[in-house]
């Protein structure tokens, strides 16, 4: 094992603990959590059970199911927990040279923004496991998004008490939280159910560049006399010319849909220190080590 | 004599990967340089388990020479992470689980108990139809073979499965003496759905057909507009244009899965248990870099709460700083800069799927450049993430605390708020990223602190 003994109060270590043998890339701080909807898990999901009686969905505030008591919730919108606000204002320019203002739309009539659940209720969660808060509820089912009231009370809105549930498992033996999730908060499937279906879409579908260590963008990148840089899309089928091809799904100098799911291993290529990976061909294979 | 008092399984959160070489890949490690300390991690080889096919014991750790990701025929090796067993014993220690730990309870290795269940609900989230589910369940097991984990699925075709690795209980010996369960993730491989009423094309982009497209409802769903229920984003998976810009599924499916790895162990007449958990998701493509933000700051934040406290010393303040910084230099260095900016590139405005694409088509706020088009190649970029660094070193950079973006400013898409750091990037929410508030605060503390450094080194002061 890799190491003695760890302290049973330290949950950083034991979230952090690198089993012997294992890879650095086998640690949850090798995953994405900027999940829209992510790679290795939709992290989301492990929000969507914290209020006992209803359940959420994994990045709205759309009540989605409900126990037989709080079934009218079905259809609703959450809007706050206790104190904490779970979405936003939307503010920004329309026009050029204009100031900034609530953005609204059809879809989106009040102009306003989901939270992340991890953030809007980490308080909830610190502070309030086990107890009861009130949560602030449209008064009925709104498919489109709803923004929070000026002043309460508000007919078109309703407070229903809700107990916090314990995002982690507990000790049996201290009652302490441990570091791992709790069954009840997700079961098998729940982590990944979100994820795009194959994954392998999503390396072409996406084109965002935002989950750079799983899926990079510009590698090979190298100075130019101008002082600026130029490099390949890790998507390049051919790394020269050393030039970056603007992303285009009907690009043929670029990876497919179809390149991907028939044989993502051999199209791409892994990058160490921003650069294509030595590639490594053998004539004979090896043995299976399982 | 130590007594067993309850059991964990650590991780309790370990990622796979998918590949299908046959051999998993080595072990190694990820270092920084102390003297480059926004270099790339440099990447070194450790001890890797060797475990005998048949036996399922472990018979060396070796330290291959060189990193080798694919297996030289065109294969990905996969990450199959081992999860080890703890024991908290009566003398309030958590140590590892061995055969002598047993024996002085008693006990044998044959007396563990594991249990693997995972799960791919990618389809019943789409269609709602429980049966879509794809779930594996080993059942009890205490032997040393590999189990299978057959994926099974109400709407699959007659004696179809869905592969999705392997489990296995390692034997322990005395030189590796652990109790300890490996996860062999599966190959990667797509698969299809067929029809069993009317002849079905074949397909080169899938392996196998699992899915009975007659009986089940994947093949040819399509998101309906204007469900509350769809995903956000919705309309991911391989599908084609439909009627009335419809998005029609494929019927693919992948071998992606997570769940739950169960031990158990009756010590002295008491039943212990303990799970941890496994996922199966894509390589890590540039195993050198750390995500800026990561599950596990999601679950740090979630163990510890939001807030800097005074648990939190100056010195580990500083080192969240240094690891934020170093991330968005390693993200920054695989970016590219200029486009996600949404600058006119090869005179082509819009680009790229970019925030600045993603504001305008969700929200209605005006095109244009996050930050000024002229100071966003990645050379400038990398060069300022450098002397931030060195500021918050110096302890001159009390300012940067201030470019952090809040957890409930995203919805800020004002020209100020936009260029608010982490920049460039899509959160969970589907709008500009925010680091966790946690990693927010800690910063905050170690710039801020920087001022008053010289006065007191200790935490608890101005936040």
């Amino acid at each position: 094992m890799s190491d003695d003994r760890i302290d049973p109060m330290n949950l950083t270590a034991q979230l952090h603990y690198s089993a012997a043998g294992n890879p650095p890339s086998t640690l949850p701080d090798s995953a994405i959590s900027n999940a829209f909807p992510g790679l290795e898990f939709d992290i989301r999901n492990i929000w969507r059970r914290l209020l006992v009686g209803i359940e959420l969905h994994e990045s709205d505030n759309y009540v989605v199911g409900a126990d037989p008591e709080h079934e009218r919730l079905v259809g609703r919108r959450l809007l706050s927990v206790g104190d904490h606000d779970v979405v936003g204002a939307l503010v920004g320019p329309t026009r050029p040279g204009s100031g900034s203002s609530r953005l609204t739309s059809a879809d989106n009539p009040d102009g306003v923004t989901m939270l992340e659940w991890s953030n809007s209720l980490a308080d909830v969660l610190a502070d309030h496991v086990g107890q009861t808060v009130p949560c602030l509820f449209t008064s009925g089912p709104a498919s489109k998004p709803v923004g929070k009231p000026s002043s309460l009370p508000d007919p078109r809105f309703e407070v229903v008490q809700l107990e916090v549930r314990a995002l982690f498992a507990k000790s049996g033996t201290t009652g302490g939280d441990l570091a791992v999730i709790a069954e009840e908060m997700a079961g098998p499937g729940d982590l990944t159910r979100g994820l795009c279906s194959p994954w392998q879409n999503d390396y072409r579908e996406c084109a965002c560049y935002y989950w750079a260590a799983s899926r990079p963008d510009y590698v090979n990148v190298e100075d130019t006399a101008a002082g600026t840089t130029t490099g390949n899309h890790w998507f390049a089928k051919d790394r020269e010319p050393r030039e970056y091809v603007l992303d285009n799904r009907f690009d043929s100098r670029l990876v497919s849909y179809d390149d991907l799911f028939r044989d993502w291993q051999g199209e791409l290529r892994f990058i160490v220190d921003g650069k294509d990976a030595p590639e490594y061909r053998e004539t004979e294979p090896d043995g299976d080590g399982r | 004599m130590t007594t067993i008092r309850e059991l964990r399984v650590l991780p309790p959160l370990a990622v796979a990967r998918l590949g299908g070489a046959a051999e998993p890949m080595d072990n190694y490690t990820a270092e920084t340089d102390p003297t480059e300390p926004l270099g790339p991690r440099r990447l070194r080889p450790a001890p890797t388990f060797h475990v005998d096919p048949g036996s399922g014991a472990i018979t060396g750790a070796d330290t291959p020479a060189t990193l080798r990701f694919t297996d030289g025929h065109g294969k990905v090796r996969p990450v199959a992470p081992f999860l080890e067993v703890w024991a908290l014993t009566d003398d309030d220690v958590l140590r590892p689980l061995t055969v002598d730990l047993l024996r002085d309870n008693g006990l044998t290795p044959e007396d563990v108990r594991w249990r693997v269940r995972v799960g791919n609900h990618k389809i019943q989230r789409r269609t709602y139809d429980d049966n879509d589910r794809i779930d594996a369940d080993t059942e009890w097991f205490s032997d040393h073979v590999s189990h299978e984990l057959m994926g099974v699925c109400a709407n699959f075709l007659e004696d179809k499965f869905l592969p999705l690795g392997h489990a296995r209980y390692l034997k322990p010996t005395p030189e590796f003496p652990g109790i300890r369960l490996r996860f062999t993730p599966a190959a990667g491989h797509v698969y299809g759905s067929a029809y069993t009423d009317r002849p079905t094309d074949p397909d080169p982009n899938v392996v196998d057909f699992l899915y009975d497209a007659t009986r089940g409802k994947w093949r040819g769903h399509a998101d309906q507009p204007g469900d509350p229920r769809l995903t956000i984003p919705a309309q991911i998976y391989a599908g084609d244009d439909g009627p009335d810009g419809s998005w029609v599924s494929r019927g693919y499916l992948d071998d992606e899965c997570d769940g739950l790895v169960h031990v158990a162990l009756d010590v002295s007449g008491r039943e212990l248990t303990a799970f941890g958990r496994i996922g199966a998701g894509p390589p890590a493509y540039a195993p050198d870099v750390i995500p800026i933000r990561t599950v596990a700051d999601e679950l740090d934040q979630a163990l510890h709460g939001p807030a800097a406290t005074g648990q939190d010393t100056l010195e580990q303040a500083r080192a969240v700083a240094e690891e934020v910084l170093r991330r968005a230099t390693e993200t920054v260095r695989l970016m590219n800069t200029e486009v996600m900016n949404g600058n006119t590139v090869d005179g082509r405005v819009d680009a790229a799927s970019t925030m600045v694409r993603q504001d305008t088509a969700d929200t209605g706020r005006l095109f244009e450049p996050i930050m000024a088009p002229s100071l966003v190649d990645a050379a400038a970029v990398l060069a300022l993430h450098r002397n931030v660094l060195a500021a918050l070193r110096s302890g001159t950079a009390p300012w940067f605390a201030d470019v952090l973006r809040d957890h409930d400013e995203v919805g800020d898409l004002t020209a100020k708020g936009r260029r608010k750091m982490p920049a460039l990037m899509r959160g969970a929410d589907g709008r500009s990223l925010a680091l966790t508030r946690r990693q927010v605060n800690l910063v905050r503390l170690a710039a801020r602190q920087a001022i008053f450094r010289q006065a007191t080194d200790e935490p608890g002061g101005p936040r």
